[in-house]
């Protein structure tokens, strides 16, 4: 009986916790979206004035009309992300597969460096970056964005399926290999098509990982190849704060990233699961 | 078909030998099997065989031709695996049509061979579904219609059936059995399962330590163990192993084994006189339960159908005695046995081997 007790007691506390976790996760995400939808008067008053009147969809009617460059920043974001995440499994998923199964001289010293890249802080090598970039003439362009996300999406892309590839059982790979696949036709016709969930997720992870970076692209870009999280921040000026405008860009903003995650949620928490476990 | 050998074939995995100068001479067309425990080399072996595997030393050789650094796919030979590895996105007649695929074989003829061996493993039902959604026994046969479709040389079989039930599993030696004889394809076989051995092959390695312990024929190695070793491992219930010492009289020369005397001629008691410690080995099929003989009493009787298994309680220990059918003998039941002196096999204590291999007259 006691036992059975402390048991429910356990269940109690778990779902509790778990509970305040979201509520503490989500809060910002419900306040982004509750001051997206209020007037700037409204919103600023203290308190904070939340009778009906006070909602309406004039911040976003404003931010797609007036903002072009919302627009803009949204394609950027769009373009960088997708190639970015194109790319980063294109080039990291025979990396990965190659670091997992081909014997490789050097194998754990190569992970090693990749993973050595991940240990610098962005602001140590921004400085080294924008010089390097500009003598390029990368300086406002989506493919210095690209080249500088996968600097950073590579090694995670990597390592994450890398754990995957590890986690499959060698028994198919050496039967491709009996009925007499090279190792690419190998890579190719078995391993990667057993392999969508962990790819699929990785996707994600890299999509949104390159759609919502800031720091790079506040140095990196102008004007041209603006991507959204930059956008957003100008509605920051400095005399004046547009918030409602600003949430509601910035609620349009995530709105991608969160379906992506709500849709997909099933495939994501299977590949990584499978990577982590397994790996 | 081929002619596949192994000469001192080693394999070292760091300091760890698992494979331990194997030499195998395997005829074209048999069917042989590697039998031994887990952790014995056998399937190590087998990869060797199959280039999955490399050798660290030794040659392996196909009709004559050193192999050791082709591929599986250029020694032309085919691979049944444990848990069948098919794959799991390709649906039965893609599993099985793989390895035509990656030839670049007309997809009309990929299809006609598919169809055709399909049918003869009863699979032509099973033809569009995907590997989960089939049997054990179904998913066993997609396994093997992967090989035979390509026609291979050797077929080389790793634990196939350690996942299917009992029934099925009898079934299936007894499938492969056929398969072998129709299509006398070279065939190597690795199994931890004594029965299956004997059952299946033409001759059977018993392997122990990376090490061929005895290759023959299932009678020669049950018969005529060449140790311990192998006499305990082949034959269910096991081998009874009694420790004793040759006894050389005038009336009843013999092996005596606690207070129990073996007879036996006096030229063999001598032989074994001249010996280091020996340990007696019983079969349960030998133990002749009679009127005369070493007292005993019965300690338990386990009946399976054409026989019975009855355990002895003698002045050596226990022994299993296999008497026929379903036997009405009792526990507590004072009961006399003896053994003819040619069924007896006699261990050095030490090494293990087996000694006078051949007494006075042929075993068996």
């Amino acid at each position: 009986m006691a036992r059975r007790r402390r048991q429910q007691f356990a269940n109690w506390a778990i779902g509790f916790s778990l509970a305040l976790f979201t509520v503490w996760t989500l809060a910002p995400i419900l306040w982004l979206v509750v001051s997206s939808l209020m007037e700037q008067q409204a919103l600023t008053a203290t308190p904070p004035d939340f009778s009906a009147g006070s909602f309406t969809l004039q911040n976003y009617a404003e931010v797609m009309t007036a903002a072009a460059a919302l627009g803009h920043g949204l394609l950027n974001s769009l373009i960088v992300a997708v190639a970015t995440t194109a790319v980063a499994l294109a080039v990291g998923a025979p990396a990965a597969y190659a670091l997992a199964r081909l014997q490789l001289p050097g194998a754990g010293l190569i992970l090693l460096l990749i993973l050595a890249t991940q240990m610098f802080p962005g602001i140590v090598v921004a400085i080294p970056l924008f010089i390097v970039m500009s003598r390029v003439g990368l300086i406002d362009s989506r493919l210095g964005l690209i080249v500088v996300y996968l600097s950073f999406n590579l090694p995670i892309v990597i390592w994450i399926l890398r754990g995957f590839f590890l986690g499959i059982p060698t028994g198919l790979e050496r039967a491709a290999s009996v009925d007499g696949a090279s190792i690419f036709q190998t890579f190719r016709l078995i391993v990667l098509p057993i392999s969508w969930p962990p790819i699929f997720a990785t996707a994600i992870f890299a999509f949104i990982e390159s759609w919502n970076e800031f720091f790079f692209a506040l140095i990196l870009t102008r004007q041209n190849a603006q991507t959204v999280p930059l956008v957003i921040s100008q509605f920051a000026g400095q005399y004046q704060t547009v918030f409602g405008q600003m949430m509601a860009a910035a609620a349009m903003a995530v709105a991608p990233v969160v379906f992506l995650a709500v849709i997909f949620r099933r495939s994501i928490m299977q590949g990584f699961s499978e990577g982590m476990i397994k790996g | 078909m081929a002619k596949v050998e192994l000469m001192g074939v080693t394999k070292r995995f760091g300091a760890h030998e698992v494979c331990a100068n194997i030499s195998l001479a395997i005829v074209d067309g048999e069917f042989v099997t590697l039998l031994g425990p887990p952790g014995c080399g056998k399937t190590t072996t087998l990869n060797m065989i199959a280039g999955l595997e490399d050798v660290t030393s030794g040659e392996i050789r196909m009709d004559g031709k050193i192999v050791n650094d082709l591929t599986p796919f250029e020694r032309d030979v085919a691979m049944v695996f444990q848990n069948y590895a098919l794959y799991p996105h390709m649906t039965v007649a893609e599993n099985i049509g793989f390895t035509l695929r990656l030839r670049h074989m007309p997809r009309a003829e990929i299809a006609k061979r598919v169809e055709a061996i399909a049918e003869v493993l009863e699979l032509t039902p099973s033809l569009g579904r995907l590997p989960f959604q089939l049997s054990g026994g179904q998913q066993q046969r997609v396994a093997i219609g992967r090989a035979m479709v390509r026609e291979p040389k050797t077929f080389l079989f790793d634990e196939p059936f350690s996942n299917l039930d009992a029934a099925l599993r009898v079934r299936m030696r007894s499938e492969i059995k056929l398969l072998h004889r129709r299509l006398g394809v070279t065939s190597i076989f690795v199994t931890h399962d004594q029965e299956e051995a004997l059952s299946i092959s033409d001759r059977v390695a018993v392997m122990n330590r990376g090490r061929v312990e005895q290759f023959g024929t299932p009678e020669e190695i049950y018969v005529r163990p060449v140790s311990r070793y192998v006499a305990r491992f082949i034959g269910s219930p096991q081998i009874d192993l009694q420790e004793g010492e040759a006894v050389i009289a005038e009336h009843g020369s013999g092996f005596r084994v606690g207070g129990a005397l073996f007879s036996l001629p006096r030229a063999t008691a001598e032989i074994l006189g001249h010996l280091g410690p020996l340990e007696l080995g019983i079969r349960p099929e030998h133990v002749v339960l009679s009127e005369r003989g070493v007292d005993a009493i019965v300690e338990i009787v386990q009946p399976v159908g054409p026989a019975s298994f009855v355990a002895l309680r003698w002045p050596g220990g226990l022994l299993t005695a296999r008497a026929p059918g379903m036997s009405r003998l009792k526990a507590g039941e004072a009961v006399h046995f003896f053994v003819e002196p040619e069924q007896m096999m006699f261990f050095d204590k030490a090494s293990g081997r087996r000694v006078l291999a051949s007494p006075s007259r042929p075993e068996g």
